[in-house]
C-alpha cells in the first residue's frame, strides 16, 4: 500500500497536464470571482474577519478548482489496465485492497496539492494584507472541515466512476454533476444541493463556524424539493456530513474492489 | 519447480471454450508452449500465474494449488510473468519501475532491492539508460526491463508469454540466449507461435491447439512426427497441390518447394530431412485437418 501511494503520488505531482489545468482554471478563478476573490467577501459580515474570509475563500476556490481535481482523477483507477501493467501488478503477491486503497491516497493526495497550494496561498496574502495571524489557523481548520471532506469523497467517486463509463464521459457528466449537484441553489429544480450529501461544505459553515445565510434567513430553502435531506444546520449535522463523506468515500472503494475480485475470474 | 495440471479448462463469458481439458506436467528448466494465435497460450498461463480462475481441474506449482487464495499467494512469492500485452508506466524511469514492483514483490529492504535492480539492470543490458523514462524506450527495450521485472524476486518459476514478438532478429536471439540462462534450476515456461524460439532453446515442449493439447515430450519426438513427409520438389510447372508448401525458392527455370505432406507429392520428389516446424505442421495437419 505505501509503495503504491509512494509512487501513485509521483507519477501524478510530475503530470504537466496537472499543473497546466490547475494554472488555467486558477487563472479563470480570479478573473471571474474578481472582486469576490479580492475581497473575500461573499455578503455575511465583510472580508476582514478572517473566519468568514476563510469560508469564502474555501468556497471560491473550490467552485472551479473541485472539476478540474475530478477530471484529473477520472483515468488514473483504469490506467493500470490500458497500460498493461496491471497483470504485472496482479501477478506480484501484494495485496489488490490495499494497492487500491494507496492509489486512493497517492493520487487524490497529489492532486489535491495545488488546491491546497492557491488555498493556504490565499490565506498566507489575506494574513499580511489584512495584518492577523489568525488567519492560519482559521484557514487550517476550513480547509480540514470544508474542502478535506469534500475531497475525500470526490476523489473516490472520480477514480471509480470511469469503471462505469469512458472517461471522456465520465469528466462531461461530473462537470455537470458538480453544477447540478452542489453550485445550484437548491429552489431552482430537484437538486442534491445543500443536502447532506452535497459536496460543498454548507453545514460545516452555518453549522459548525456559524455562518448566516447572506439574506439573513436560518439555513434553509423553503420551496425546494427534497427538503428532507437538508436537516437544520447544527454542529451535530455538520460532524455528520463529514462523516457522510468519509463513509461514501469508504463505500465507493469497497464496492470498486467488489467490481474487480468480481471480474477477475 | 513442477508444474502438474490435470483435467483443466477454461470457459470464458459468451461460451468461448479456451482450454478444454489439459493434462500437462512441466519439470524444471526450460519448456516450449507452442500453438497458433487463439490456442490458448495466454489463457493457460493467466491462470498459472493466478490471473485468471479455471473453470475446472487442479493446477498444482510446486505442490501449492493456485485456486486457493493461499496457494495462489505461495506461487506468487516465487513467481515471475512477463505478460504477451505487457505495459508500464511511461512517466518512470526503468529503476523506478523496477524499484516500485520490487516493493510490491515485497523486497522492503532498500539496500537489497537497490542492488537487485542494479544487478538486473545490468544483466538486461540497460544499465546506462535506467535513469530515463520508458516512454523513450523502444520495444526491445520494454521487454527487457519485462524480464528484469519477472527476475526481482529471483522466481522458480518464470513464465513469459510471446515474448519475442516484434522483435527485430538480433533482439530476438538475444533474449531467447537470455532465456535460456536463465532456465537450469528454475522452470522457464516459454510460450510462443514462433517455432524457432522453441526449437533453439527448448528440450520439452508442448503443442496447444484450440484449447486441446495436442503433442506433450521432447523436441526429437516431434521432429520425428514429420519423418517420411518432406518433400523437395524441383519443378518448372505447377507447384504440388498435395500437402502443405513450407518453403518455395526459385531454382534455376523453375521453383524448388519444401513440402510437407503423407504421401510423396510429385513423382520426383525427394525425401528431405525434417525440422522441428515440418514436426509441427505434420502435427497441426494431422491433429486439425486443414
Ligand atoms: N477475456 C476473454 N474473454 C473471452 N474470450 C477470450 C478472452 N481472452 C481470450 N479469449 C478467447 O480464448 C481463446 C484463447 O485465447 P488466448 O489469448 O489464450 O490464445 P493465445 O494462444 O494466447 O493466442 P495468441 O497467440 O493470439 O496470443 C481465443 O479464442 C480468444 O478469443
Ligand atoms: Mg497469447
Amino acid at each position: 500500500m505505501i509503495a503504491t501511494l509512494r509512487y501513485e503520488f509521483l507519477m501524478q505531482i510530475r503530470r504537466p497536464i496537472m499543473w497546466i489545468v490547475y494554472g488555467l482554471a486558477f487563472a479563470v478563478l480570479v478573473a471571474a470571482m474578481w472582486p469576490g476573490y479580492r475581497t473575500l467577501d461573499l455578503g455575511s459580515g465583510g472580508g476582514h474577519d478572517p473566519k468568514p474570509a476563510m469560508l469564502a475563500s474555501a468556497k471560491l476556490t473550490m467552485s472551479l478548482l473541485a472539476i478540474v481535481y475530478g477530471c484529473l482523477l477520472a483515468d488514473r483507477l483504469i490506467r493500470d489496465r490500458r497500460l498493461g501493467v496491471a497483470a504485472i501488478l496482479d501477478a506480484s503477491p501484494s495485496n489488490p485492497g490495499g494497492r487500491l486503497v494507496g492509489k486512493y491516497l497517492g493520487v487524490c493526495g497529489a492532486t489535491a496539492v495545488p488546491i491546497a497550494l492557491v488555498f493556504f496561498g490565499r490565506a498566507v496574502v489575506y494574513t499580511f494584507t489584512e495584518g492577523k495571524a489568525e488567519t492560519l489557523a482559521w484557514a487550517l481548520a476550513v480547509f480540514a472541515t470544508v474542502i478535506l471532506p469534500a475531497l475525500i469523497f470526490l476523489g473516490a467517486l472520480a477514480l471509480a466512476g470511469p469503471l462505469l463509463i469512458p472517461p471522456l464521459v465520465f469528466r462531461v457528466l461530473f462537470v455537470a454533476y458538480w453544477f447540478w449537484g452542489n453550485l445550484i441553489p437548491a429552489d431552482m429544480m430537484p437538486t442534491l444541493s445543500h443536502t447532506i450529501f452535497a459536496a460543498t461544505g454548507d453545514y460545516v459553515e452555518y453549522g459548525l463556524f456559524d455562518r448566516a445565510r447572506p439574506d439573513g434567513v436560518v439555513y434553509g430553502w423553503p420551496d425546494a424539493a427534497l427538503n428532507f435531506l437538508r436537516p437544520a444546520a447544527t454542529p451535530a449535522v455538520a460532524v455528520l456530513w463529514m462523516g457522510v463523506m468519509v463513509a461514501l468515500a469508504a463505500a465507493i472503494l469497497l464496492l470498486t474492489r467488489l467490481h474487480a475480485a468480481r471480474s477477475e475470474s | 519447480m513442477r508444474i502438474q495440471i490435470n483435467q483443466l479448462t477454461k470457459t470464458y463469458k459468451g461460451d468461448v471454450h479456451a482450454l478444454k481439458g489439459i493434462d500437462l506436467d512441466v519439470p524444471t528448466g526450460m519448456y516450449g508452449l507452442l500453438g497458433s494465435n487463439g490456442a490458448g497460450k495466454t489463457t493457460l498461463m493467466r491462470i498459472l500465474a493466478g490471473l485468471l480462475r479455471p473453470t475446472s481441474g487442479t493446477v498444482r506449482l510446486g505442490g501449492d494449488d493456485v485456486t486457493t487464495k493461499e496457494g495462489r499467494l505461495a506461487v506468487q512469492r516465487t513467481l515471475g510473468y512477463l505478460p504477451q500485452d505487457l505495459g508500464v508506466y511511461p512517466d518512470l524511469t526503468a529503476r523506478q519501475f523496477l524499484d516500485y514492483i520490487a516493493l510490491l514483490k515485497g523486497l522492503d529492504e532498500r539496500s537489497v532491492r537497490r542492488r537487485r535492480i542494479g544487478e538486473l539492470l545490468e544483466v538486461v543490458a540497460l544499465g546506462e539508460h535506467a535513469d530515463r523514462r520508458l516512454k523513450g524506450y523502444s520495444g526491445g527495450m520494454l521487454r527487457r526491463v519485462g524480464i528484469a521485472q519477472a527476475l526481482l524476486n529471483d522466481p522458480r518459476l518464470l513464465i513469459v508469454d510471446e515474448p519475442t514478438t516484434g522483435l527485430d532478429p538480433e533482439e530476438r536471439i538475444r533474449f531467447r540466449t537470455l532465456l535460456s540462462h536463465l532456465a537450469g534450476e528454475r522452470t522457464v515456461l516459454l510460450s510462443t507461435h514462433i517455432v524457432e524460439d522453441v526449437a533453439q532453446t527448448c528440450r520439452h515442449l508442448a503443442v496447444l491447439a484450440k484449447g486441446r493439447l495436442v503433442f506433450q515430450g521432447d523436441v526429437g519426438s516431434l521432429v520425428a512426427r514429420a519423418n517420411r513427409r518432406v518433400w523437395t520438389v524441383v519443378t518448372s510447372g505447377a507447384a504440388p497441390s498435395t500437402g502443405r508448401i513450407v518453403a518455395a525458392l526459385p531454382h534455376g527455370s523453375g521453383m524448388r518447394y519444401r513440402v510437407v505432406a503423407p504421401v510423396p507429392p510429385d513423382p520426383m520428389a525427394q525425401p528431405a530431412e525434417p525440422t522441428l516446424e515440418d514436426g509441427y505442421l505434420a502435427l497441426m495437419e494431422a491433429a486439425v485437418p486443414a
